[in-house]
């Protein structure tokens, strides 16, 4: 009640002022007229009665001014004439207030800029019901594999049964998809997705609805979901979409749901699905082994640890000792965010630095001026200003200049806010629009508080730490002896340079990093080739037969242009986008399998085209067909960690594709890199002839540059 | 009185003024005749904590404002002691009894 009475009490003080002086005077008056009866009373006359009673009271205005300080309202309004009189002295010295002002915008702004982006990857939840229960599973290979992304269909199925802490369980991937009728034929990019999934994310569709159960199983009906993009593109955002049919690899898909335009997924894969069908696994995962991704919900009330030993529990029962892998249950965002946060964090870093460095120039400026206002300072001292008082103006000038700054910051990371995303969002997440929301808007406004303190702190107490005697002496005369601060000056400089020598030294060195980078060997010779992806649709190129054939024609065609030395074909070349990899990878003799390796088909001369070098054995041949023995090359990652210390040429490993058929090692290449960052991967290549895939990347070696 | 800024003191003085209207209202001056002559001498207030006090006492309701007419046509202003100030006045009386009591017992032990 008190805080209440408080509040409307000052509150009146504050509007009512004059009022409330005038009362006060009253009393006041009051209380000297009594005074003076009272001594009169006593036996003093008239005149002696009022000196004493004056005498007693003390002087009228000190009294005053004690009333008003004992009264929240009073620091209120002293503020208020300490930013009227801050902004009066900043008016007063344009030149200075401009450049501290830019210097500190430049400050924030680039620090703000830089949050804008911490605050959309890091700290924004994910745009989902619920985003903290939601958890990615991924895979943890013995060294020096690591976490895989990936998970099996086959302990997939397993948790969709099994699992009690995950509620429910879903998988995404994606395929391609040639999409025909009604158009030009496309090829798309097309989500695979359990019926669990959308409803684990809590999409509602914008038309129509998502999958059911039952389409969601092996030979179910074929039904697909529409992005909201290649709705409005290909189906010109017709209303009647749903129940139409859409020809998918020449098979027709009945539309059964439309997603609404803010859909993405916001991972850092960044896949543009256009449409969507049912993953269709089955029950039990038996079938086709094939990699998915598997994310699911915590059940509320169970721990991330307990779900993860659970998930893994069922995986080690399907993996019966076979291989040394565990699972990794990861929350979403993290699983997302990682690759960037040490970068991000790296970034904010380096740009506080410069925040930092904008400060202590600003200091440096507040210092050199409080030695031209000595005079003031002590004069103020001497009518009785406390040293809090003065501190307390000063510092709220600097406050000002740093509030001055801040919103010319925010303006400047609002506007470059564009460039930067454009800048660096490749190495982003997918994301919704980066944009300043209340998170950033706070931050920028403590940020240039806590600037504007630590720039204006020191100054001030340094400008307000005057000795009367000695200002007061030197009036008159002209720039003599001050309290120059010259030591204190001097030690800010020393803290800039510094700092902008950290700066130039990192940015230096990072800099060197990317040359390197840049100049890694990749282990081919990328000069003077022209590569060319072909895509084949099933429906015409139904075999591997079919497909082989294609491609044996095609390199032959190219073979025979004038200018081409050589080609070679690779369904997925290095640095191609295209991966495939395969994992248990059995070997003859051995009981344990080898967990990860990455597979490419390639043509014959693939390697010689490429010039990666040959080590041991011999490159594939045009003997090496359908009907020759099985045969197979691996690179020297794959030797090295598979069979160190042996020769691993003539060794026998087994097809994936064709159970008890054995692939003979013949040859080993070099090392090709895939990741810049990463030690190669062991890779195995397969002929094409003896196992085609319907997509082969050609890279054509050409003599002169230009007729290609 | 001395300075107000040991909190004890200032403590004291409120128990005191709310003492002095716990018998009949009274305006400022009268308040610290009042205090003045009933402690010999040994208490004399000055405006400057009277008046600051007067503020506090009144922001936290425990007196109420009142103008009065006086002769000669002016107003003065009188102070009354609420029903919460009264409770507090009973619990701070009770306090200070308590403290007295302890600081004696204190004293008396040194010797």
């Amino acid at each position: 009640m008190s805080v209440l009475r408080n509040l409307t009490s000052g509150l009146r003080t504050l509007f009512h002022k004059e009022e409330v002086e005038q009362e006060m005077d009253e009393e006041l008056r009051g209380f000297l007229d009594a005074a003076m009866k009272e001594k009169m009373r006593s036996g003093m006359n008239h005149a002696e009665a009022l000196r004493a009673a004056r005498v007693e009271m003390g002087s009228v205005d000190a009294v005053k001014e004690e009333i008003r300080t004992s009264v929240w309202e009073s620091t209120l309004e002293t503020l208020w004439q300490d930013v009227r009189y801050g902004l009066r002295q900043l008016k007063r010295n344009p030149g200075f207030t401009a450049v501290a002002v830019i210097t500190l915008a430049l400050g924030i702004g680039a620090t703000t800029a830089i949050f804008t982006v911490v605050n959309a990857v890091l700290l924004r939840p994910l745009p989902y019901p619920h985003p903290e229960e939601l958890v990615y599973v991924q895979k943890n290979l013995p060294p020096p594999y690591g976490i895989n992304p990936y998970a099996g269909n086959r302990e997939f199925a397993a948790w969709r049964n099994q699992s009690r802490t995950l509620m429910p369980v879903a998988v995404y991937m994606y395929t391609w998809f040639d999409l025909t009728g009604g158009g030009e034929p496309e090829r798309i990019t097309c989500g695979l997705a359990t019926a669990s999934f959308f409803a684990l994310l809590g999409v509602r569709p914008a038309l129509g609805r998502t999958f059911l159960p039952q389409e969601d199983r092996p030979g179910g009906p074929p039904v697909a979901i529409l992005s909201y993009a290649l709705w409005k593109r290909r189906f010109g955002s017709d209303p009647s979409v749903v129940g139409r049919g859409v020809n998918l690899d020449d098979k027709t898909y009945t539309v059964v749901g439309v997603l609404p335009a803010t859909f993405v997924i916001p991972d850092q894969y960044k896949i543009d699905y256009a449409l969507w069908v049912p993953l269709a696994e089955s029950e039990t995962g038996a079938g086709p082994f094939r990699i998915v991704r598997v994310i699911g919900r915590l059940k509320p009330g169970i721990a991330l640890r307990t779900a993860q030993s659970e998930l893994d529990t069922i995986f080690q029962a399907i993996l019966r000792g076979r291989a040394k892998m565990s699972i990794v249950l990861s929350p979403w965002q993290e699983q997302i965010t990682e690759k960037f946060r040490l970068s991000l964090f790296l970034f904010l870093g380096a740009v506080s630095f410069l925040l930092f460095i904008a400060c202590v120039n600003v200091a440096n400026l507040l210092l050199s001026r409080a030695a031209t206002r000595q005079k003031e300072i002590a004069v103020r001292l001497t009518v009785g200003a406390g040293r809090r008082r003065i501190v307390r103006q000063l510092l709220t000038e600097s406050l000002l200049l740093a509030l001055l700054g801040g919103i010319l910051g925010l303006a400047l990371a609002h506007w470059g806010k564009d460039l930067l995303v454009a800048f660096i969002s490749p190495n982003l997440p997918a994301l919704e629009p980066i944009g300043l929301d209340y998170r950033v808007l706070g931050f920028s406004l403590a940020l240039a508080m806590v600037t504007g303190i630590a720039f204006g702190l020191v100054p001030a107490l340094h400008a307000s730490g005057v000795s009367l005697n000695e200002v007061l002496k030197e009036a008159g005369r002209s720039g003599a002896e001050f309290r120059s601060g010259m030591l204190l000056r001097n030690l800010l400089t020393i803290c800039e340079t510094a700092l902008a020598m950290a700066l130039l030294v990192g940015g230096g060195l990072l800099f060197k990093s990317f040359l390197r980078v840049r100049g890694i060997d990749t282990g081919f010779k990328s000069s003077h080739i022209l590569s060319l992806t072909i895509d084949l649709t099933l429906s015409k190129y139904p075999t591997a037969k079919d497909q082989a054939r294609f491609f044996q024609q095609v390199l032959k065609g190219i073979k025979n242009i004038g200018g081409v030395q050589s080609v070679g074909g690779s369904g997925c070349p290095p640095l191609g986008g295209r991966t495939n990899s395969q994992s248990e990878l059995a070997v003859e003799g051995r009981s344990e399998k080898i967990p990860l390796t990455f597979v490419a088909k390639v043509s014959p001369d693939y390697f010689r085209t490429m010039r990666i070098p040959l080590i041991w054995g011999r490159y594939f041949g045009e003997g090496d067909r359908e009907g020759s023995p099985s045969v197979a090359m691996v690179n020297e990652s794959f030797a090295r960690r598979n069979f160190p210390g042996e020769i691993c040429v003539g060794r026998k490993v087994e097809s994936w594709v064709r159970k008890n058929d054995w692939l003979t090692i013949v040859g080993v290449v070099g090392d090709v890199r895939s990741w810049m960052d990463r030690e190669p991967d062991p890779e195995i290549y397969l002929p094409y002839l003896q196992a085609a895939e319907p997509y082969m990347t050609f890279l054509v070696h050409n003599r002169k540059p230009k007729t290609l | 009185m001395p300075d107000k800024s040991s909190g004890l003191v200032q403590g004291t003085l409120d128990m005191l003024i709310l003492r002095t209207l716990a018998l009949e209202p009274m305006h400022g001056y009268g308040i610290a005749l009042r205090i003045e002559q009933i402690s010999r001498g040994v208490f004399r207030v000055n405006p400057g904590s009277l008046f600051p006090a007067f503020r506090r006492l009144e922001r936290q309701g425990w007196i109420k404002p009142e103008w009065r007419p006086t002769e000669n046509n002016r107003r003065a202003k009188y102070y009354l002691l609420t029903e919460r100030g009264r409770k507090q006045l009973k619990a701070e009386t009770a306090e200070w009894g308590r403290q007295i009591a302890a600081i004696t017992r204190i004293m008396e032990i040194v010797d």
